[in-house]
């Protein structure tokens, strides 16, 4: 059979090259958890000042995206695909019932069996048996050699769906307060955030963040969700996944002489916001929503739950510092005729929005693989021979295993 | 009290574990059948109090102990003594105890030198998958460790004239061994894919290429190369053997030594 293949074909489907890949797909990918990724070229070059550009050169900086990765990943679902494709004509054979395979090679011998013992073995255990000359021989779970091919196919159709989805899926985040809303104008629907809040363990711990979001499609009724950490939300093919989260918090300055609002309005820690008026910047250091001390007298986030609420907040004039400050909600500043104050601080939820139609092919790859491998290690082809007295087992993939079984139950009969 | 309860059963279950090491040495020195009873028996004792060690854990935590590097350990250990004992149950050799039981030792030593108060979970972590995710991944790594132990015992036996050999013959230790790697490799399988379809649900992804993820592709590739090599080129014996030991120290690697030296998102592991 495979004489009449090519060489080529012979070598890509062949077991050599697919340790080889599997050899090659491994060091790589090992390469890439001992380098960090997605670091600027620089950084390469510094820290690695002989191999840097070599990193560079073969894409190593982006392991698992490089063309080297990429391409190898090819060469191995073309072997596997081959490979698969190839077997699969002997693998048909056997499965039929009059395929039995050569007793005398690899097998093992169990004597003094009294023949109805052994009729009635095969029968209760759900054998197939069949008379061979004056002998008999009975066989069971023919469909097991497909196991192999089952688990290769999940695999294949596996790399598939990871190529669907690297080149299909899209990403971004929204950030959203409450009441802000995003719209899917592609898909025809708008989400609305209704709430976010965080819930707390009793030593203050982040239990769960939860978006409590409204969906109201083009033309429909809205329709509210809560999603969290671990429970996405699907809308129309587009999945919502809490990701991030953070506060804002709202800046007032106020005109002492006036009397008038000068500014309102959300920043978070560590940003600032300069007033061209006054030259001054107010920088937010940090919001602490339940402040505590550390051992250098710094102020430190105890948790994040609004207990006992402060901001640290720095004044620069012309890029001089001229005061640190920790106030309370609506406590002020007094900076010449300005008073600053921060009055609250509000949690937005930043939600993860990605659009992927790989899922259901991974999904399906994941099944079929399990199936295969089940099917391949435990329900492998067996096979029973009886001539004289002696029983003789076989099975190719766990010979030993398999005539340790039927041993061990023709020893309990006795 | 559940502290009490686990530290206790804890230190007996660690000492009838060590006791039963000496036991299955003496047995192997010996030869004789009533020192490895009484060195099962140890096991089986020691298991027991184990599990009750993790029961009052997991009573004291609310969830069972699967979280960090102490939980983990703790339960890796149980896997491998659960292992060797449904082996023994099996097939009655008990001298596989000898390499086994120090291992099972071994981590639980490296548990007791973790931090043991209990945390609750963070919110990634409060999943249903965690329970499968990481009891199979239990069961894989007791089952590659045991299979890393019988090839241990393969390779002395090989110096071994026949009279003295540990296991009957060397044909039933290279077999017990590809048996057992058979079920951690699709316990394994089970590992990387139910972490692949919960990381899917908690950050959108099936897969990230975080260290811990990809340290277990490269066991798993390790294994496969075993078993591919095994059925299609009857590659046994020296070279067989050899091959579990390399995919135990990948095991093993992948456990503690990406936790200790790799920024990964399983850092909560540790």
């Amino acid at each position: 059979m495979n004489t009449r293949r090519s060489p080529l074909i012979r070598f890509a489907s062949s077991l050599g090259f697919a340790i080889i890949l599997l050899s090659l797909i491994a060091g790589y990918i090992v390469i890439g958890t001992l380098l960090i990724q997605h670091a600027a070229d620089a950084v390469y070059l510094e820290r690695y000042p002989t191999i840097g550009p070599l990193i560079l050169a073969l894409g190593l900086n982006k392991a698992y995206s490089s063309p080297l990765f990429l391409f190898l990943m090819v060469l191995f679902s073309i072997n596997l695909t081959l490979c698969t494709i190839t077997s699969l004509k002997g693998q048909l054979i056997q499965l039929k019932q009059d395929y039995y395979p050569s007793f005398t090679q690899q097998a093992y011998t169990i004597d003094g069996i009294d023949e109805a013992a052994f009729v009635a073995f095969a029968k209760r255990r759900g054998y197939r048996l069949e008379e061979a000359g004056d002998n008999k021989r009975a066989a069971k779970y023919r469909f097991g050699v497909l196991g192999a091919a089952i688990t290769h196919l999940g695999i294949i159709i596996l790399c598939l769906g990871g190529a669907i989805g690297n080149m299909s899926a899209s990403e971004e985040m929204v950030n959203l307060l409450p009441g802000g809303q995003s719209r899917f104008e592609e898909e025809g629907f708008t989400i609305t955030l209704d709430d976010f809040y965080l819930s707390f363990d009793d030593n203050g711990a982040i239990k769960q963040y939860i978006s409590e979001v409204v969906i109201t499609d083009d033309g429909s009724e809205p329709t509210a969700h809560a999603l969290w950490v671990n429970k996405p939300l699907r809308h129309k093919g587009v999945g919502f996944y809490q990701a991030n989260w953070g506060w804002v918090n709202n800046l007032v300055i106020i005109d002492t002489e006036s009397g008038e609002k000068r500014v309102e309005g959300m920043i978070r820690s560590g940003k600032s916001y300069f007033d061209q008026q006054s030259h001054l910047t107010v920088y937010l250091y940090g919001y602490y929503p339940e402040m505590g001390v550390g051992h250098n007298q710094e102020p430190v986030k105890k948790s994040e739950r609004q207990i006992d609420p402060y901001y640290a907040v720095i004044l620069y004039k012309y890029g001089q510092n001229i005061g640190s400050y920790i106030i309370s909600p609506g406590e002020h500043i007094h900076h010449e005729n300005l008073a600053i104050t921060f009055t609250h601080s509000v949690a937005y939820t930043g939600l993860l929005v990605r659009r992927d139609h790989s899922y259901p092919i991974v999904l399906t790859a994941f099944i079929i693989m399990l199936i295969g491998l089940v099917v391949s290690f435990y329900a492998y082809p067996r096979f029973l021979s009886y001539a004289d007295g002696v029983v003789t087992t076989k099975s190719r993939r766990n010979g030993w295993i398999f005539h340790q079984s039927i041993k061990s139950a023709f020893a309990r009969k006795r | 009290m559940y502290q009490v309860i686990e530290n206790t059963t804890f230190t007996i279950a660690f000492i009838c574990y060590a006791v039963s090491a000496l036991l299955y040495f003496v047995h192997i020195a010996k030869l004789s059948r009533q020192v490895e009873r009484i060195a099962v028996g140890a096991t089986a004792l020691g298991l027991v109090l184990h599990t009750i060690a993790m029961g009052a854990r997991t009573i004291g935590a609310g969830r069972l102990p699967f979280s960090n590097q102490y939980e983990f350990a703790l339960s890796f250990a149980w896997g491998i003594v659960l292992s060797f004992l449904v082996l023994y149950l099996l097939y009655r050799y008990g001298a596989i105890g000898a390499f086994v039981m120090p291992l099972a030792i071994l981590v639980m030593g490296y548990a007791s030198l973790q931090n043991k108060s209990v945390r609750p979970l963070m919110p990634a972590l409060q999943s249903m998958w965690l329970t499968f995710h990481v009891g199979t991944a239990i069961l894989s790594y007791g089952s590659f460790a045991l299979a890393c132990a019988i090839s241990v015992i393969y390779l002395i036996d090989l110096k071994r004239s026949d009279e003295r050999k540990i296991l009957h013959d060397s044909e039933t230790s290279d077999m017990l061994s590809y048996r057992v790697v058979v079920f951690g490799f699709l316990m394994l399988s089970v590992v990387i894919i139910s972490g692949a379809i919960w990381a899917q649900k908690a950050w959108s992804r099936y897969w990230a290429w975080d260290p811990k993820e990809t340290w277990s592709l490269i066991t798993w590739i390790i294994y496969a190369i075993y078993l591919h090599l095994r059925l299609r080129r009857n590659w046994r014996g020296k070279s067989a053997a050899w091959f579990s030991i390399i995919g135990f120290v990948s095991v093993i690697f992948t456990f503690v030594g990406v936790n200790i030296l790799l920024p990964s998102i399983h850092s909560y592991a540790t």
